[in-house]
């Protein structure tokens, strides 16, 4: 892949917690358009990795550039939103702080479009409305780039389908541990093991080589 | 609207929507105000004394030749201590059962002692253990004292009539007898018609020196009644009551609690509700994040200060305490509160930061106020330790600026002082909260 098309580069980005090392110096660079999904064991870094990328979490070593400045949407593993509020609430709340110019209007399209009750408060959402609020969130502000981490752990089969349907056209990477989905959504692999980066590549050399590797 | 006050409008809804926590905050300061009230009307109000008359003193009492109404003196000490006449057995009942504080007891032949001079009369006073027994032995005190200085003034009164009998001469009754008086004036008249002799102006002179000593007795009575008066000066406070320094340690008390818990408390939610990953991408600083928890500790402490304020205004006028409340000074209480709330709203984020989750953050935050209140409580010249990290700490300068602001003629030189304090704290205690917060994200 061309430096040139990437939308998004990771630089040797490492994370270190006290002595733990989560990630060792890790490049990666995101193309515009493309769907990469990011598997491992638990705990192999790929929360990590993902929350470097967003910009939430500072690496130890490295660095992220966003191309052209570009707008990157992230949805958390745990739902990133204020319990006491609405599904309405928070989106109104996290529209202004993504300079929506039309806050309240966007946030009634969103919840249009994840079908969410919009004056309950969020505590008392179930888990998988919890998780589209969630996904809902990461939408605002248009972002060219979307990081999911593990987005469709809490949703049943319907749900999925229709979360992947709204966020296709994006560039996405997203972390699973549902291996159908890799074959279904994804257009390109990284696997990420002990906070190494082992395999980056398309699906079907992953799914040739690697796939039985990476879980034993 | 910026960053800030976003999250600050956020934490407020957030705050509206916790209904526990809003009672608790409602009640909370009227339950100080109120308290604090009750202390200021208890300050001015008026211990009941029972005063058990055994010697049937009549209302008007003949000592020395001078009357006075005894009724009179009751009366002046009667605008601090109720003081309620009742039999011996009665004034035991009662202060047995608490309904009175004290007795005063007249015993018989009081007024027979006190009128001879010969030995001093005792006024009998028994009164209850307990903080309210030094206040009304003081007022009880303060009868004592009025009944001396009346009786002195009448002994007084017929010493120096009889003085000037000495010096000026007339008629005078003693033992039901009436005697005329010659005096030493006409008695220096008398002799110097005599035919003229050594001894003859000898008796003459020592007439007139003696009549020029007995002149200056008047006052040297006087002042051997009374050595040292006592007399008030012009007070410089608008107020001296003790509700001015209770009503400064209810508002320091409350804001310090309410500030720190909920600083402490809202900036680990941000990390408990995972939100603080989102809102560090770029939508919101670490630093625009304390400062909307410092905004948040102000903005309470500035509405339930002003409440406790207005509550315990209404009270102490309602309750005619003497002074009153400064209601002009609200403006100049309102900055205070202010500046208090955002100092502990940073050392509350600082808690908060180190403390990583809600309920730790809360916990600590409990913990920490009551030493720091009590820290602030000690006075320096008694343990200057204390008073050295109290001056670290935001609770005794939020207490000194507002006895200032609401009480002191001169305010401006302490309120500018710790205001600079408060100030000052709050930058620092800002600034460590800012660099604890990174620890949220990890």
């Amino acid at each position: 892949m061309s430096r040139a098309e990437s939308v998004l580069r990771a630089r040797g980005v490492a994370r270190r917690f006290g002595a733990q090392i989560a990630l060792e110096p890790t490049d990666l660079d995101i193309a515009a358009g493309e769907t990469v999904a990011l598997i491992g064991p638990n705990g192999a870094g790929k929360s990590t990795l993902l929350s470097i990328l967003a910009g939430s979490l500072e690496p130890s070593a490295g660095t992220v550039e966003r191309v052209d400045g570009i707008r990157v949407g992230w949805v958390p593993q745990r739902p990133s939103l204020y319990d006491r509020l609405t599904a309405r609430e928070n989106l109104e709340l996290f529209a202004r702080l993504e300079r929506e110019r039309q806050p309240s209007a966007v946030a009634g399209e969103l919840l249009s479009m994840f079908e969410l009750p919009p004056d309950r408060p969020s505590a008392s959402l179930s888990v998988g409305n919890r998780q589209r609020l969630n996904v809902a969130i990461a939408l605002l502000g248009s972002p060219r780039v979307l990081l999911l981490d593990e987005p469709t752990a809490s949703l049943d089969p319907g749900q999925r389908r229709r979360l992947w349907e709204m966020v296709s056209g994006a560039t996405v990477v997203f972390s699973t541990q549902n291996l159908e989905e890799i074959g279904l959504y994804a257009s390109r692999v990284a696997v990420l093991q002990r906070g190494r980066l082992t395999f980056d590549g398309p699906v079907g050399e992953y799914e040739r080589v690697h796939a039985a590797e990476v879980f034993t | 609207m910026s960053r800030v006050a976003l999250v600050l409008r956020k934490d407020l809804l957030v705050l509206r929507r916790s209904p526990l926590l809003l009672s608790l905050l409602i009640v909370y300061p009227l339950l100080v105000a109120g308290l604090v009230g009750l202390v200021a009307g208890y300050g001015s109000s008026k211990p009941r004394v029972a005063l058990v008359d055994e010697d049937h003193l009549p209302p008007v009492v003949r000592i020395g030749g001078r009357e006075f109404r005894i009724s009179d003196a009751i009366d002046e000490v009667g605008k601090n201590v109720h003081l309620v006449r009742m039999s011996a057995g009665e004034a035991a009942r009662q202060l047995r059962a608490g309904r009175v504080v004290a007795t005063l007891t007249v015993p018989q032949g009081f007024l027979r002692e006190l009128k001879t001079g010969l030995t001093s009369p005792s006024l009998v006073y028994q009164t209850i253990h307990g903080g309210i027994s030094s206040r009304v032995t003081q007022q009880v005190q303060a009868l004592v004292y009025t009944l001396n200085r009346r009786v002195q003034q009448a002994f007084v009164g017929t010493d120096l009539r009889y003085v000037q009998l000495i010096l000026h001469g007339g008629d005078t009754t003693f033992g039901g007898k009436t005697y005329h008086v010659l005096g030493l004036d006409r008695m220096h008249d008398l002799l110097v018609r005599l035919p003229k002799s050594r001894e003859r102006d000898r008796v003459a002179e020592f007439a007139r020196i003696a009549g020029v000593a007995l002149g200056q007795t008047g006052n040297l009575l006087a002042s051997t009644a009374n050595p040292i008066a006592l007399e008030r000066a012009p007070e410089k406070s608008r107020s001296s009551l003790l509700s001015a320094q209770v009503q400064a340690y209810a508002l320091a008390l409350t804001i310090t609690f309410l500030a720190l818990l909920l600083a402490a408390g809202a900036l680990a939610a941000e990390r408990d509700e995972n939100a603080i990953g989102r809102l560090a991408r770029g939508l919101v600083s670490l630093g625009e994040l304390v400062w909307a928890k410092i905004a948040l500790a102000a903005v309470v402490a500035l509405a339930l200060g002003l409440a406790i304020a207005v509550v315990f205004g209404v009270i102490v006028e309602a309750g005619g305490v003497v002074g009153g409340e400064p209601w002009v000074r609200l403006p100049l209480l309102a900055v205070g509160l202010l500046l208090a709330g955002a100092s502990l709203g940073a050392l509350g984020s600082l808690l908060g930061a180190l403390a990583r989750e809600a309920r730790t953050a809360s916990l600590v935050a409990v913990l920490v106020v009551m030493p720091i209140v009590f820290l602030g409580l000690v006075p320096k010249q008694v343990v200057p330790a204390a008073g050295w990290i109290s001056d670290a700490l935001p609770f005794a300068h939020a207490v000194r600026y507002f006895s200032s602001s609401l009480y002191d003629a001169r305010p401006w030189a302490t309120v500018v002082r710790e205001l600079a304090w408060l100030a000052g704290l709050g930058a620092v205690f800002g600034l460590g909260a800012r660099l604890a917060t990174r620890r949220l994200l990890a």
